[in-house]
């Protein structure tokens, strides 16, 4: 039957077929063009939903170019100059990769002595594999490391194939977190959280070089949810750690481990006495793996983020608390509450000086160490805020003289499938108005959440703020970049990387750099960037970008 | 079901809230819109409260004859008196009622679960306030029901009665909308108020209930053939009009505008888009009180692909656990499968079970009038 009670809308809606208007293979911004260089996806028949379905996150690791232990390490996101050679072949592999009748009748029997090894013969059993394959794949290069479903897609960041060049499947449960270290001392860099509680860590390079779909020369962390069976809900490795990492779970407990210890031993942890208050327990036996347990909150950890330094500790949940900790010190600093709803993602500036997060309440916040509280809401987002990151490789067009000085530039997507990007220049911040007395100083007429934090003591968290006494900042641009709800951005020295939740990935190169990239392959790419970095600068009014 | 009723229980086990009842409804054909809602009800325990306390204190009235409000708070009533713990009732005499009451939910069609709410609690209104008439023993009794009124946008439950009486319905869910028209000419602002009990909205695909809100509250322009009367240019003219909510309610409800009529097809259409809702949330478009919390505690989902057919279903969060009500079968689930409810990204996803009502209660101290 008719329905009255919904005849009453009105038609002033976008109309129901405006669904899929063609989405751009571009987008602009005051400093040019990015263009959409590389797509990623995975081949969905290849899939097996048989554990639900999953969040894609995608993890950057760049390989360098000998065997770990032998050369000194590159720097960051340099790219070797011999892509070409590297894409041919990881196009072989994907091939390989895509038959499902594949034999392994070498690889497997290798990979198989290689899981049954030890941890410290893993090394050396990694280098005899490759020796074995070397001849189909070098390993080495910038990957992007992405889940999916019951697997984990491995794809060259720089080559035009679609598809990945390797897929691990997990038979037990999903991988939903990952995270790689590009300075790991022995073979194992790539870390795995699965959605049982299971930790893997694993050497990169020996999964590349194996040709099989499962995970070889693995050490299992947290077996069986041995430790703590929530969901993992995000895995980082502590800079400078000496192969320390920490696992954020979905129950609010976070633990530490040592890629060096065996995780067999041990590790029962006392009961927690107070769910509501943050506690550290360490473990009771020295051969103990994990040999830490943070209680940090009540209800899931929904992501964690360590500064570059590795000396703070950022974590985001369901209570809507960004909080804060000195790593080492096992401290409780700073935090706040967003303005409602779970906080879903948050990422450092490079000097450690502000946190961004997003969350279910539509908002970018930008939260500063300095003064312990949040000082601007990115409003521009029509969904919630699924990834947060600054781009540490803008450097701000400040040099023509008009003395504007744009300081940090920062990236958001969310869920209703657009990518943003905002300057944050926080001379430009204006406090509005507040309702206070009279004469009253403005800083403090509204209470708690403007005092500066120095008397506050160590450890307090902000309540939510009052929407009118928070600076507010409006994107620079906003472009609708994918047809599924977005789960996060990277930045690249060459590139924005995007990727939706159900596993598709697009590279965005930064003007200047994709003019010579399309087309054909990434030879020169190194010289090329340089060259054409001038470009950066033509600054452009920006008003005139927005949506 | 009895089995079902048990193995809630050992879900819950020593965590089975004191004094609370977890029953499923029976299905008399179709009549999921009408149980999906009940529950939602049932579980608003500032509203189920207030039934029971109303219900225990004029029960003797002279066996007053039956309505629907007092075949709800005998449903409710027998529920949370039930000695067993969960299980499975039929509301029978509810369900009888309101099909003697209203002849749209008398065949056995698939009924829309937001006009039987709205019809329920403008039915529980009317009957509070002619018994408040009428133990005044004031001659003048109020007119008939006015015909179902549809959120705020068509305005029939509006102040236009003097004096309105304000009972417990009100002061649950009752909220104030003000509608702002400034003339473009002489800029006088023109505010007219209007109450609601729940708010309309319309949905974008991939958005979010605040999104949805804030363009529920967006600056519209009235030019060319919509313009605007005013009254002190005396004459038609361009002017911009937006709404406000003026009085947030302390129970919110936000009806997701899925069924839509698409002109080009001549029918209704179900809109199956994304559109999230979180658990926590507050009105950025008040006129004051801005920063009211509220918290998520029921929603009506509907379950299929059009607008003629498919099935209601309801979550619902009671005492920190979340609850999955099917008719007569009621499951603890995870907070986290909220999220399943939220809709499709792309349109033809295989997911049909959408959002569709949304019960929002004020972390705020108490239901102020």
């Amino acid at each position: 039957m008719i329905n009255p009670s919904n005849g009453m809308i009105s038609t002033s809606s976008a109309a129901a077929n405006a669904q899929s208007p063609g989405l751009k293979t571009y987008f602009k911004t005051p400093e040019g063009r990015y263009k959409l260089h590389y797509e990623k996806t995975h081949p969905s028949g290849l899939l097996h939903y048989a554990h639900g379905k999953t969040v894609t996150q995608v993890t950057i690791a760049n390989l360098k170019d000998k065997p770990a232990p032998s050369t000194p390490p590159a720097p960051p996101s340099s790219f070797s100059a011999s892509s070409g050679v590297r894409s041919a072949a990881a196009r072989l592999l994907g091939a390989g990769n895509g038959s499902r009748a594949l034999g392994f009748v070498g690889g497997n029997g290798g990979s198989k002595s290689l899981s049954g090894s030890s941890r410290i013969g893993s090394l050396g059993a990694s280098s005899s594999s490759s020796s074995m394959i070397n001849t189909n794949f070098d390993g080495k290069g910038t990957y992007i490391i992405f889940n999916v479903g019951d697997a984990i897609f491995i794809s060259d960041l720089n080559s035009q194939d679609k598809d990945p060049i390797k897929s691990i499947h997990f038979s037990n449960s999903n991988p939903v977190c990952h995270a790689f270290d590009q300075d790991a001392k022995d073979g194992h860099d790539l870390l795995i959280g699965l959605n049982s509680g299971d930790v893997y860590s694993v050497s990169l390079r020996q999964q590349l070089q194996d040709v099989g779909k499962k995970l070889v020369g693995a050490h299992h962390y947290n077996k069986d949810g041995s430790v703590n069976n929530g969901r993992c809900a995000s895995i980082a490795w502590v800079p400078g750690g000496d192969g320390a990492f920490v696992v954020a779970h979905a129950d609010g407990n976070l633990y530490v481990y040592e890629k060096s210890k065996d995780g067999a031993g041990d590790s029962s942890f006392p009961v927690i006495k107070d769910q509501t208050q943050f506690s550290v327990a360490h473990a009771r036996y020295s051969k103990s793996n994990p040999i830490a347990r943070w209680h940090i909150c009540q209800g899931p950890i929904n992501s964690i983020a360590f500064s570059t330094d590795g000396t703070h500790l950022a974590t985001v949940g369901r209570d809507g608390y960004l909080r804060v900790f000195d790593y080492s010190k096992e401290q409780l600093i700073c935090g706040g509450k967003s303005y409602y709803g779970a906080l879903l993602c948050c990422a450092w500036s490079m000097d450690g000086k502000y946190i961004l997060t997003g969350g279910e309440d539509d908002l970018v916040q930008v939260w500063s160490m300095e003064d312990r509280k949040v000082v601007a809401w990115g409003e521009g987002h029509n969904s919630w805020v699924s990834g947060v990151a600054f781009d540490s490789y803008w450097s701000s067009p400040n040099s023509d003289g008009t003395g504007e000085t744009v300081m940090y530039r920062f990236g958001s997507v969310g869920q209703d499938t657009r990518l943003l990007l905002w300057d944050l220049e926080m001379d430009e911040i204006v406090v509005p108005f507040r309702r206070g007395p009279p004469g009253g100083s403005p800083t403090f007429s509204t209470g708690s959440q403007s005092a500066h934090w120095d008397n506050v003591p160590v450890g307090t968290l902000q309540p939510a703020p009052s929407i009118r006494d928070v600076p507010k900042l409006s994107p620079l641009v906003a472009h609708r970049i994918h047809t599924e709800p977005l789960s996060g951005v990277i930045f690249t020295q060459e590139s924005v990387l995007t990727v939706c939740r159900e596993g598709h990935i697009k590279i965005w190169m930064r003007p200047g750099f994709a003019e010579s990239q399309s087309g054909n392959n990434s030879e020169t790419l190194l010289s090329t960037s340089s060259k054409e970095k001038p470009l950066l600068s033509s600054k452009v009014g920006s008003s005139s970008y927005r949506q | 079901m009895g089995a079902a009723g048990s193995k809630l229980e050992k879900a819950l086990g020593d965590q089975f809230p004191e004094g609370e009842r977890y029953f499923g409804l029976e299905n008399f054909g179709n009549t999921c819109y009408c149980n999906s809602v009940l529950q939602a009800l049932y579980f608003c325990v500032p509203f189920r409260e207030q039934l029971l306390d109303y219900y225990a204190n004029n029960k003797n009235i002279g066996d007053a004859e039956e309505n629907l409000l007092t075949c709800l708070a005998d449903l409710f009533t027998q529920i949370s008196s039930q000695k067993k713990k969960t299980g499975v009732i039929a509301p029978k005499r509810f369900v009888q009622r309101l099909k003697k009451q209203n002849e749209l939910f008398r065949s056995y069609m698939h009924q829309d679960a937001h006009e039987f709410l709205n019809f329920l609690l403008n039915e529980l209104v009317d009957i509070l306030e002619k018994e408040a008439q009428a133990a005044k023993s004031d001659p003048e009794t109020s007119s008939p029901t006015e015909k179902t009124a549809n959120g705020p946008k068509n305005g029939q439950l509006n102040g236009v009665r003097k004096e309105p009486l304000v009972t417990w319905v009100h002061k649950n869910f009752q909220g104030i909308l003000t509608n702002e028209t400034k003339c473009l000419r002489c800029e006088t602002v023109t505010a007219r108020d209007e109450t609601f009990f729940d708010l309309s909205l319309d949905i974008e695909q991939n958005s979010s209930i605040t999104s949805c809100l804030k363009n529920f509250s967006s600056t519209e322009t009235l030019n060319a053939e919509d313009k605007f009367f005013c009254d002190k240019c005396c004459s038609l003219q361009e002017a911009q009009k937006r709404m406000k909510i003026k009085k947030p309610p302390h129970i919110l409800v936000i009806h997701l505008k899925r069924f839509k009529y698409i002109e080009q097809l001549g029918r209704y259409k179900k809109l199956s888009y994304r559109v999230v809702f979180p658990l926590e949330l507050k009105l950025s478009n008040t006129v004051e009180d801005a920063d009211i919390e509220y918290s998520l505690f029921a929603v009506v989902v509907h379950v299929g692909s059009g607008p003629n057919h498919g099935h209601y279903v309801s979550l619902v969060k009671s005492h920190n656990h979340w609850l999955f009500f099917d008719d007569e079968n009621v499951e603890m689930i995870d907070e986290s499968a909220v999220q399943t409810f939220f809709g499709s990204a792309q349109e033809y996803s295989s997911n049909t079970d959408h959002g569709y009502i949304l019960f929002y209660e004020s972390l705020g101290a108490s239901n102020k009038s």
